[in-house]
């Protein structure tokens, strides 16, 4: 097969007595093969990254909204000029078009290991983030206004495949023998609530309220089921590898994005939203206090501390549509505080994959084909 | 006379390092002197007798000394294979039984504190070559088992043990004049005793036994009584000083399930044995649990009906007076103030004991108790002492609340083995209830956000707690067959909730209504099931839950001021009533209990569970030498060969 024989590393020693130029061309050719290998390898836990930066965009969006309370906010709406939000929303925009070629040419070179990532029970979940992030991406656009029909269309091209997504792995829960849920709930399994949530939330902010309603009741229900299956712990879940810890922040995301999403859909802040942001207050609080649960996973840069960030900024928006709602010193100081957090957070992580990118690079690939899922 | 050490080494012996057959054996034998190396191997017979690290044997002449690190009473028979002469322990039995600790100590750490010495018969040279001896290792208080947390390879010889494996043996050498040796020389080995369970009476060795429970093993204590002056304690005390005992870790979780038994994990498993003696009572402050704080939850949340009743319209026509508020009240706050100095004398006292509490999985959300029987006497203060609080005392009071569920909570999401579908018992409703009860204060008291936030963390994790306990999933060890009165807590957190809706919302909503009614259904649930609620012995935690009770009452009270009809006003009279009558019945319970039959606080073995685990059955435990056992041994001894190095 064309894959297979692209796998095969090509080296000076397995040619004998070749001609200088002949054998420069073959270890030309060889590095490129290899380079071409390793792009092939990012999966799409990498979509992380991009995730945290739309929703970074998105955050800077509803911060400067006429919404928020100026005061608060005076000296660091000054900080952040127009031009900031401009170059924050095109490295976001760039990092996951960039992101996304690279996961269609994974696609076409190595469809097998996309066959095993969307049979895994962490690796299907993070197929439902490329289209999360065009979402954030589509909401946080300076320049496309939600009644548009540009907004319009984007928004389809973009919710199809998460409902469609939604029917195969929803529908797994609860028939299919290997990945029924009591099996394969691990925390990242909110991300496809989430996806649902992000999805209202755009609806609702076109207009559709039906529409955000239906993904917003799915989100809800399946996020009820998850939550119990998570917190009871089967013996089953504790499949997540320590690397992976990170992702238990996912706990925090996903009810700050129901508050959201419902906020946007019944106009106000009430006390259903209130509530679901406290509770992701409370875990954060929760998971913060126990900082032994991640000791492990911080050892060494790798791609799993992008998990960090998103959730952080979705509790920062929370917090800030809390702010809008409110008066008072504690909901703006909560804005205050949990925005500079999740800035400073995503700040720190872009400076690592900078300095550290040897780390992100995956030179392994994770999601092996089974056996018998080889085509020969 | 020359010393040997001796090490054993499993792998050295041969291959029949089985744990199957009947008895250990150790054989003897003389290396070369200059060397001063011998060898002795061990032979595991009974899967249940087993050596700790650092044992040692120490060959001379003509004895042996044997040191074992063990940390519970042994008793130790020696016989002989070959050689025609038993050899003599220097007892006059044959048999010796080691006395109980004088602390639990940590089995990997633990220091050599018995020995024992056996002669051997006097014979020309001294111990021969091949001349076996056969010891026996059998633990006659029938715990003796492995460190199951060191986690040592085993032999893969070693294949049929049940349980934790026998664990390797290094060789440590003893240096001449060690505090082991002085404590050998000092005659810490007492004789034989007729009956292992009766101690020395002298005050030291009694007190010693509850060292690994008080604060800092008991060394509070003796700082204490130094600053008291009183005399010091003899010299014995200062030896075990310079014998470093640790601290015993608290058990594992697993440990308690394992070990403990019955809907409340307060009784001991037949074969588990207590770490403390059984028949003796223990210090009072030893025996006060955390559940004693249950009385204070009984007795406010009846303030609180009877407040209740006097001031809401719907059961005006009742004519209920505020003294009996105020009566209530007053002797809640007096009960609460008394059981907290006591708990708090047992904290400062016996620290040990309470760490080995919060540990204990059904007792930890007895630590809430004390919060929300302060957030009761808040919510039930008669209007002639206090008409508003002030908001601090919500914070103030909360502040706990919040700081524990945070460990609580966070330990179900990722805390090791103590997850939810492991531990969720019915008393984890204790821990999700003080939520709600503060939201109710809160909003009371005209906080708004507060409220909001105790109540949303309060739902998110009744929720769970609801399914887990409703699914009786086969991995939850604690949920009992019958009923128990610890099944009433499940009526508490819905009408609880309820009330704090309606407050939150300012009228009784949907949403209020909803809850009141599930709380409703599940009380007439168990109350039809009455008939499963005898037969339990009575324990100071049934006040507990009398609270739910109440609370159903007085949000049938609140619902019948909103929809106020003669269904309604029955049904809160009636429910009044029978929750008086149970608090009152409770009350002449435990009046009997603590002034006629004077066990209203019975020695509390939930928390003096070992930390190992037991496998010998009862028949070890009470192993005698007696001839006819020999016999046995012998005979089924000699089909093995001797091992020789």
């Amino acid at each position: 097969m064309e894959a297979r024989e692209q796998q095969l590393p090509i080296t000076n020693s397995s040619i004998p007595s070749q001609t200088p130029t002949t054998s420069v061309n073959i270890v030309a050719t060889g590095e490129a093969l290899s380079w071409l290998s390793t792009l092939t390898r990012f999966h799409a836990g990498y979509f992380r990254i991009s995730l945290s930066l739309c929703g970074q965009a998105l955050l800077w969006k509803i911060l400067r909204d006429p919404g928020t309370d100026a005061h608060a906010l005076g000296p660091v709406i000054h900080i952040m000029p127009s031009a900031a939000f401009f170059v924050l929303w095109s490295l976001a925009l760039f990092s996951l078009v960039a992101l996304c070629l690279l996961f269609i040419i994974r696609c076409l070179f190595r469809i097998e290991n996309i066959k095993a990532e969307l049979s895994h029970h962490v690796g299907m979940n993070y197929l439902f983030a490329p289209w999360m992030s065009w979402l954030l991406l589509l909401e946080s656009t300076p320049f496309l206004h939600p009644k548009t029909t540009g907004y319009l269309v984007l928004w389809w091209v973009f919710s199809v495949p998460i409902v469609v997504l939604d029917v195969k792995i929803y529908g797994q829960w609860f028939t299919e023998g290997k990945k029924l849920l009591s099996m394969a709930a691990n925390p990242t399994s909110q991300i496809s609530v989430i996806a649902n949530l992000v999805g209202a939330r755009a609806a609702a902010k076109m207009g559709w309220r039906e529409s955000a309603t239906c993904m917003l009741s799915l989100g809800l229900v399946h996020y009820l089921v998850l939550f119990v299956t998570l917190y009871q712990r089967f013996v089953g879940c504790d499949s997540l590898p320590a690397m992976l810890r990170p992702v238990f922040f996912l706990f925090i995301a996903a009810p700050s994005m129901a508050s959201l999403a419902w906020d946007s859909i019944s106009g106000t802040f009430d006390i259903a939203s209130k509530m679901l942001f406290f509770l992701s207050l409370f875990l954060f609080a929760s998971l913060v206090s126990r900082p032994a649960t991640f000791r492990r996973s911080m050892r060494r840069f790798n791609v799993a501390w992008w998990a960090y960030s998103f959730p952080l900024t979705m509790l920062a928006m929370a917090a800030t549509e809390y702010a809008q709602g409110e008066e008072g010193i504690v909901p703006n100081a909560l804005m205050l505080v949990l925005s500079l957090l999740s800035a400073l957070v995503t700040l720190v992580l872009v400076a690592f994959t900078f300095l550290k990118a040897g780390n992100l690079v995956p030179y392994d690939e994770p999601f092996a084909p089974s056996p018998s899922e080889r085509t020969n | 006379m020359s010393k040997t050490t001796a090490c054993f080494d499993g792998a050295e012996c041969d291959s029949g390092l089985a744990c199957q057959s009947p008895l250990a054996t150790a054989v003897t034998s003389q290396g070369d002197p200059t060397a001063g190396k011998g060898k002795l191997c061990f032979k595991f017979v009974e899967d249940d007798t087993y050596f700790m690290n650092g044992s040692q044997v120490i060959l001379s002449d003509d004895h042996i000394d044997i040191y074992i690190p063990m940390c519970w009473p042994i008793k130790l028979t020696v016989a002989s294979i070959q050689g025609s002469e038993t050899p003599r322990i220097q007892s006059q039995a044959n048999s010796i039984k080691l006395p109980p600790p004088q602390s639990l100590v940590q089995a990997n750490q633990c220091q050599q504190s018995n020995s024992i010495s056996i002669s051997l018969p006097a014979s020309p040279s001294g111990i021969t070559i091949g001349q076996a001896i056969k010891v026996v290792f059998g633990d006659a208080a029938g715990s003796a088992a492995i460190d199951e947390q060191l986690n040592q390879p085993s032999d893969s010889t070693i294949s049929n043990s049940r349980a934790a494996k026998p664990g390797k043996f290094h060789s440590r050498s003893i240096p001449a004049g060690s505090s082991y040796g002085k404590a050998a020389a000092m005659g810490k080995v007492n004789g034989p005793l007729a009956d292992q369970q009766r101690m020395p009476r002298s005050y030291s060795s009694r007190d010693k036994r509850f060292d690994s429970f008080k604060t800092w093993s008991g060394k509070l204590e003796r700082q204490l009584s130094n600053f008291r002056g009183k005399p010091q304690e003899p010299d014995v005390e200062a030896n075990d000083s310079d014998i470093s005992i640790e601290a015993e870790a608290v058990p594992a979780v697993d440990r308690y399930f394992d070990a403990l038994e019955g809907p409340e994990l307060d009784t001991l498993k037949a074969s588990e044995v207590s770490a403390l003696p059984e028949d003796e009572k223990w210090p009072f402050l030893l025996r006060f649990p955390i559940s004693a704080f249950g009385m204070c939850l009984g007795v406010s949340s009846q303030a609180i009906l009877w407040k209740t009743l006097a001031t809401s319209p719907s059961t005006s026509f009742l004519h209920v007076s505020l003294t009996v508020n105020f009566v209530l009240w007053c002797i809640s706050l007096a009960l609460m103030g008394t059981v907290s100095l006591i708990y708090s004398l047992k904290i400062i006292f016996y620290f040990e004991t309470v760490r080995r509490e919060y540990y204990h999985p059904v007792r930890i959300n007895f630590f809430f108790a004390p919060w929300i029987a302060c957030l009761f006497l808040a919510l039930g203060v008669p209007p002639s002492v206090a008409e508003n609080l002030h908001a601090a005392l919500w914070y103030a009071l909360m502040a706990p609340i919040f700081c524990l569920e945070l460990k609580i909570y966070g330990q179900w999401m990722s805390g090791g083995q103590r997850r939810l579908s492991k531990v969720a018992n019915p008393s984890n409703h204790l821990s999700i209830v003080g939520n709600f009860v503060g939201a109710l204060l809160g909003a009371n008291m005209g906080l708004k956000e507060g409220p909001i936030f105790f109540f949303a963390v309060g739902l998110a994790h009744y929720i769970v707690l609801f399914v887990t306990l409703y699914q009786r999933l086969p991995t939850n060890e604690t949920l009992p067959r019958d009923l128990h009165p610890v099944f009433f807590l499940f009526v508490a957190a819905p009408s609880v909730a309820c009330m704090a809706w309606a407050q939150i919302c300012g009228d009784f909503s949907y949403g209020a209504k909803m809850a009141y009614f599930i709380a409703l259904f599940l009380y007439v649930s168990l109350a039809v099931r009455i008939n499963f609620f005898r037969g339990f012995r009575f324990s100071l935690a049934w006040w507990a839950y009398t609270f739910p009770m109440t609370g159903a009452s007085i949000a049938t009270i609140k619902y019948a001021n909103e929809v106020t009809n003669v269904v309604t006003q029955i049904l809160s009279v009636g429910l009044s009533g029978i929750s008086t009558f149970t608090v009152t019945a409770l009350l002449v319970y435990t009046i009997i209990h603590a002034f006629v039959l004077h066990d209203l606080f019975p020695n509390d073995v939930s928390i003096a569970i070992t930390w190992k685990r037991t496998k010998l059955t009862k028949k070890l435990a009470h192993l005698r030498f007696a001839s006819s056992d020999m016999k046995d041994i012998e005979a089924s001894i000699s089909g093995n060969t001797p091992q020789l190095p």
